[in-house]
């Protein structure tokens, strides 16, 4: 899941000129689930806004239940189906959701003017209810079979690939002694699987071609390419 | 020809300083701190904005002690450069006449003086080894021929004392078949426990220079022993510090320090010896380590 977390209220109040008609936009999946976008929060933000005086012209979170905002086709659909006289009478768009569905408003709304309300943290776990965190970084390259399905590329604070460095102490990382030490946790966990060996092996750097931004995916029902700078990556599952 | 390598290589026992570089372009204090170490250790190491905290840089202060005939142990983090800043400064380097490197994966920059900064470590500790030797042997790292090569002598850190140890072993070996050719280490300050990592490496047979950190005050013991990974000074030597008057203390660290050496002595191949700023005590201590 993207996860997300509300920009501060002022910040949002700053971004509208005076009499600019708003419409709000939430999101039902990773939105909803991290409360900075359902339906409550967008219901909540039209009326937290009004009472600072912005003109707050509708709201909405597209349907079906738990479908995310970044399938255009959907948000498009709902957007002008369901509101395409809000949608027309709208200034701008404040979205509270991920920058993936920011996008997808200003898509979906054929390039209007979209304010984000939220910044995008991290993709990550839902561990619980109230709490998420973050095991991938998205690096386009993953090495987690090597490393006893830990990735040292987020759980280690300098994303060491050939172990820790010399600043763990009593097993908390450097940055922060309340932080697991990620190479700590790796070793712990490869001794435990019976696979230390694998710590031994030299790991080469990372391809950040791979790591390139905007990178993009073509998906079929039998294959797919990754496209990035360091090329065109098909797989097929077909064979 | 690096004077560290021979000395290494004919099984002299080394001894090696460290300057720190100011932060700012004074850099005459430092360079009067290499002055001190001037025929009393076989090469200094100039750190590589040490703690994190943006400084003038371990090639500039390298170089500057090339150019007074001082055999600098140029350190290199991977902390602030990618992968071509770091070849290129490598490169740089020797083309500067500068023989020996050290390579390290560098203290975090939440820990230094600009917590914003971006964290680079593009390359690991032991993948700047592999680059250093790649080059060394006429190639980048992306197997690209070079016009000219270097033949830099290239080292690495361990931390003894860490706990659990056997990570660090692992990657010692790592760093080892990357081509570090000696190693340095975190400070000791328990012999003991030392030689209990020399018998863990034991196979390796890489030369250890063992860390000397200048103790200076019972404070600066309790604070490394709080903060320092991979440091610990026993309660015995921290009460010596805090037994000793303010006025003898000079005196005191060289005692400690050089009786810290002859302990280690049978142990490894040489000493490394971080007088942070009080360069002008490692004559005494090197005489009184018996080595003078």
């Amino acid at each position: 899941m993207h996860a997300t977390i509300q920009k501060p209220i002022d910040e949002i109040t700053g971004y509208f000129k005076p009499g600019e008609k708003v419409f709000v936009v939430g999101c039902d999946n990773c939105a909803a689930k991290c409360h900075s976008g359902g339906i409550p929060e967008t219901e909540e933000m039209a009326n937290r806004l009004k009472t600072r005086g912005v003109n707050v012209i509708g709201w909405c979170v597209p349907q079906p239940a738990g479908v995310s905002l970044c399938k255009l086709a959907n948000t498009r659909k709902v957007l002008q189906e369901q509101y395409g006289e809000q949608i027309k009478e709208a200034d701008s768009f404040l979205v509270l959701a991920c920058g993936q569905g920011f996008h997808t408003v200003m898509d979906a709304t054929d390039g209007e003017m979209v304010h984000p309300g939220c910044d995008t943290v991290f993709g990550g776990e839902t561990v619980t209810d109230d709490f998420i965190t973050e095991y991938c970084s998205l690096c386009g390259e993953c090495i987690v079979e090597y490393t006893g399905g830990l990735c040292p590329v987020t759980l280690c604070a300098k994303s060491l690939l050939n172990g820790p460095c010399g600043g763990a102490k009593d097993g908390k990382c450097e940055v922060d002694r309340n932080r697991d030490c990620g190479w700590q946790l790796i070793y712990d966990r490869l001794k435990q699987l019976g696979r230390l060996e694998q710590m031994k092996d030299y790991v080469e750097p990372k391809n950040h071609a791979k790591w390139s931004r905007p990178r993009s995916l073509v998906v079929h029902a039998g294959d797919a390419t990754f496209k990035s700078l360091s090329g065109d990556h098909m797989v097929t599952n077909k064979d | 020809m690096s004077n560290l390598k021979d000395a290494l290589e004919g099984k002299k026992f080394v001894i090696t300083g460290e300057v720190g570089p100011p932060k700012g372009v004074d850099i005459e204090t430092c360079l009067h701190d290499a002055e001190h170490l001037r025929g009393k250790v076989v090469a200094i190491n100039v750190t590589d904005l040490q703690s994190a905290v943006m400084r003038i840089g371990s090639l500039a202060v390298s170089a500057k002690l090339v150019e007074r005939g001082l055999e600098p142990v140029y350190q290199l983090t991977c902390r602030d450069r990618n992968r071509l800043a770091l070849q290129s400064d490598l490169l740089s380097a020797w083309a500067l006449g500068i023989k020996n490197v050290l390579c390290l994966t560098g203290d975090h920059p939440v820990l230094g003086d600009d917590r914003e900064a971006k964290p680079v470590y593009d390359l690991d500790s032991v993948q700047l080894l592999k680059a250093a030797n790649m080059l060394n042997e006429g190639h980048d790292l992306a197997g690209h021929d070079l016009d000219g090569k270097p033949d830099l002598f290239t080292g690495a850190v361990v931390t003894p004392a860490a706990d659990p140890l056997e990570p660090q072993i692992i990657k010692m070996e790592k760093k080892i078949n990357a081509g570090a050719r000696f190693f340095q280490t975190q400070a000791i300050y328990e012999p003991d426990k030392f030689e209990a990592f020399v018998n863990q490496a034991s196979t390796f047979k890489v030369p250890i220079i063992a860390g000397i950190v200048v103790l200076k005050s019972a404070a600066m013991a309790r604070y490394m022993n709080e903060n320092v990974a991979g440091i610990h000074v026993p309660d015995a030597l921290v009460q010596e510090m805090a037994d000793t008057p303010k006025e003898d203390r000079k005196k005191k660290s060289v005692q400690i320090s050089a009786r810290l050496i002859r302990e280690l002595k049978p142990l490894c191949q040489g000493v490394h010896i971080m007088p942070l700023g009080w360069d002008e005590l490692v004559p005494d201590i090197i005489e009184q380590a018996g080595l003078g």
